[in-house]
C-alpha cells in the first residue's frame, strides 16, 4: 500500500522534473492547473467566508510562485503546497480576529447559534426536502470548527482521506476520527429532531 | 481502498472514546451506536449539500493580475537593489580615490618641506655661523625645533577645532 504523500509526489512527478530543470514559469503553470481549485476549496474549509477565501486563495498562489523556487523536496510539493495556504488563512483568521470585538450582537448571535444547536430550531420534520438539506447544511456549520472543516473539505475533495488529511496537515487515523465524531454528532442531533429515519435523508439526497 | 469507501466504514476509529453521556455536547466523543443505514443516508444527504465550490468567476484572472503585480514589485525591488549597490560601489571607490590623493599631498607636503628646511639651513648656515661662532649649530637646532613643535600645534590646534565645529554642527542636528 502506497503512502498519501508517496502518491501525492508520483503524481507531481512533472512538476517535479520541471523544477529541477530550473522551469520554474512552467512549473508554476502546473501548480495552477492542478492545484488552483484544491487551494481555494481549502480556503473555504478554513474560512467560510468566499471572498475571504479567495483572497486568502490569491495570496496563497502568489507566496507559492515567490517560493517556487527554493522548494527543496523535503515534503511532498501538495504538502508544501497545502502548509503555505493554511498559513495564510490562518494569518487571515488572525486578522479577523483582531478586528472582530465581542460586541453585543456577536455575543447574540452566538447565543442564537447555541439555542439552534441545543435544538430549538423550528421543527422540519415532515418538512420539503430542500427546507432538510438547509437544515442539514446549518447543522454542518454548527458542529465544532474542527469537525466542521474536517466533514466539509471530506465532502469537498470527494470523500478521499488522505487528501483531506495532506489538506489539513493531520494523520489520515485523526481525520477519520473527526469524521466518525463529526457525523456521530449530526446524527444525534437529526435523532433530537425527529429525523432520524434513513428513507427521509435517501430523499433528501435524491 | 477506493477513498468512496472511506466514508462507509461505520466502525469506530481506534482512539474513539464510547463513555460519553447522551447530552454530551456534540464535540465530546459520543457513545451513540452507529445506525448503519442512517449514516448512509446522511453521508449521501452531505455530499449533496455539501458539493465542492468552484473558485468565483474572473478568479484566475485576478490571480494572474495579482502574480503580474506581484512580478513587478519583484522586478522593481531587484532594480532598486542594483541601483543601490551601484551607488554603494561609486561612494567606496570616491574614498579611496580621496584617501589616495589626502596621502600623495601629505608625502608631497613632507618631500617639500624638507628640501625647503635644507635650502633655509644652507642660506642661513653661514650667517649663524658667524653670529653664535661653535654654537650656531645648537642655534640652528633649536630653530628647527620650535618650527617643528609650531607644526604640530598648529596642525593639533587645528584639528581639534574643526572636531569642536563638527560637535557644534552635529548638536545643532
Amino acid at each position: 500500500m502506497h503512502s498519501a504523500p508517496a502518491d501525492a509526489q508520483a503524481r507531481d512527478s512533472d512538476i517535479l522534473a520541471l523544477l529541477q530543470s530550473g522551469a520554474l514559469e512552467p512549473a508554476f503553470q502546473q501548480v495552477l492547473a492542478r492545484y488552483q481549485d484544491k487551494v481555494y476549496r481549502l480556503c473555504r474549509a478554513l474560512l467560510r467566508d468566499p471572498t475571504a477565501a479567495e483572497d486568502a486563495a490569491q495570496e496563497s498562489l502568489v507566496r507559492i510562485w515567490k517560493a517556487i523556487g527554493s522548494y527543496d523536496q523535503r515534503a511532498s510539493l501538495s504538502t508544501w503546497i497545502y502548509a503555505i495556504t493554511r498559513n495564510r488563512c490562518l494569518t487571515a483568521i488572525e486578522r479577523r480576529r483582531d478586528l472582530a470585538s465581542l460586541s453585543d450582537a456577536a455575543v447574540e448571535a452566538e447565543a442564537h447559534s447555541l439555542q439552534q444547536l441545543q435544538g430549538e430550531l423550528p421543527g422540519s420534520a415532515g418538512g420539503e426536502p430542500d427546507d432538510d438539506a438547509e437544515l442539514l447544511r446549518e447543522l454542518v456549520d454548527l458542529l465544532p470548527e474542527r469537525h466542521r472543516r474536517t466533514l466539509t473539505l471530506f465532502y469537498y475533495e470527494d470523500r478521499s482521506v488522505s487528501e483531506v488529511a495532506s489538506m489539513l496537515g493531520v494523520p489520515e487515523g485523526t481525520v477519520k476520527t473527526t469524521l466518525f465524531r463529526a457525523r456521530a454528532a449530526l446524527a444525534e442531533q437529526l435523532r433530537r429532531r425527529g429525523l432520524d429515519d434513513p428513507r427521509h435523508w435517501l430523499e433528501t439526497s435524491r | 481502498m477506493n477513498p468512496k469507501d472511506e466514508c462507509m466504514n461505520t466502525d469506530p476509529p481506534r482512539g474513539a472514546r464510547l463513555d460519553a453521556p447522551v447530552d454530551a455536547p456534540v464535540d465530546a466523543p459520543v457513545d451513540a451506536p452507529v445506525d448503519a443505514p442512517l449514516d448512509t443516508a446522511l453521508d449521501k444527504a452531505l455530499a449533496r449539500v455539501l458539493p465542492p465550490p468552484s473558485p468565483p468567476p474572473g478568479f484566475q484572472a485576478r490571480v494572474n493580475a495579482a502574480l503580474a503585480r506581484a512580478q513587478l514589485s519583484d522586478a522593481g525591488r531587484a532594480a532598486s537593489r542594483a541601483l543601490a549597490l551601484r551607488d554603494q560601489r561609486s561612494q567606496i571607490a570616491a574614498l579611496d580615490a580621496d584617501y589616495l590623493r589626502l596621502r600623495r599631498r601629505t608625502l608631497g607636503t613632507l618631500i617639500g618641506g624638507a628640501f625647503a628646511a635644507g635650502a633655509a639651513v644652507a642660506v642661513a648656515y653661514p650667517y649663524l655661523q658667524a653670529t653664535f661662532g661653535p654654537n650656531a649649530i645648537f642655534v640652528l637646532a633649536c630653530v628647527g625645533a620650535l618650527v617643528g613643535i609650531g607644526i604640530g600645534s598648529a596642525s593639533w590646534i587645528g584639528r581639534l577645532r574643526l572636531i569642536s565645529h563638527l560637535e557644534r554642527r552635529l548638536g545643532r542636528l
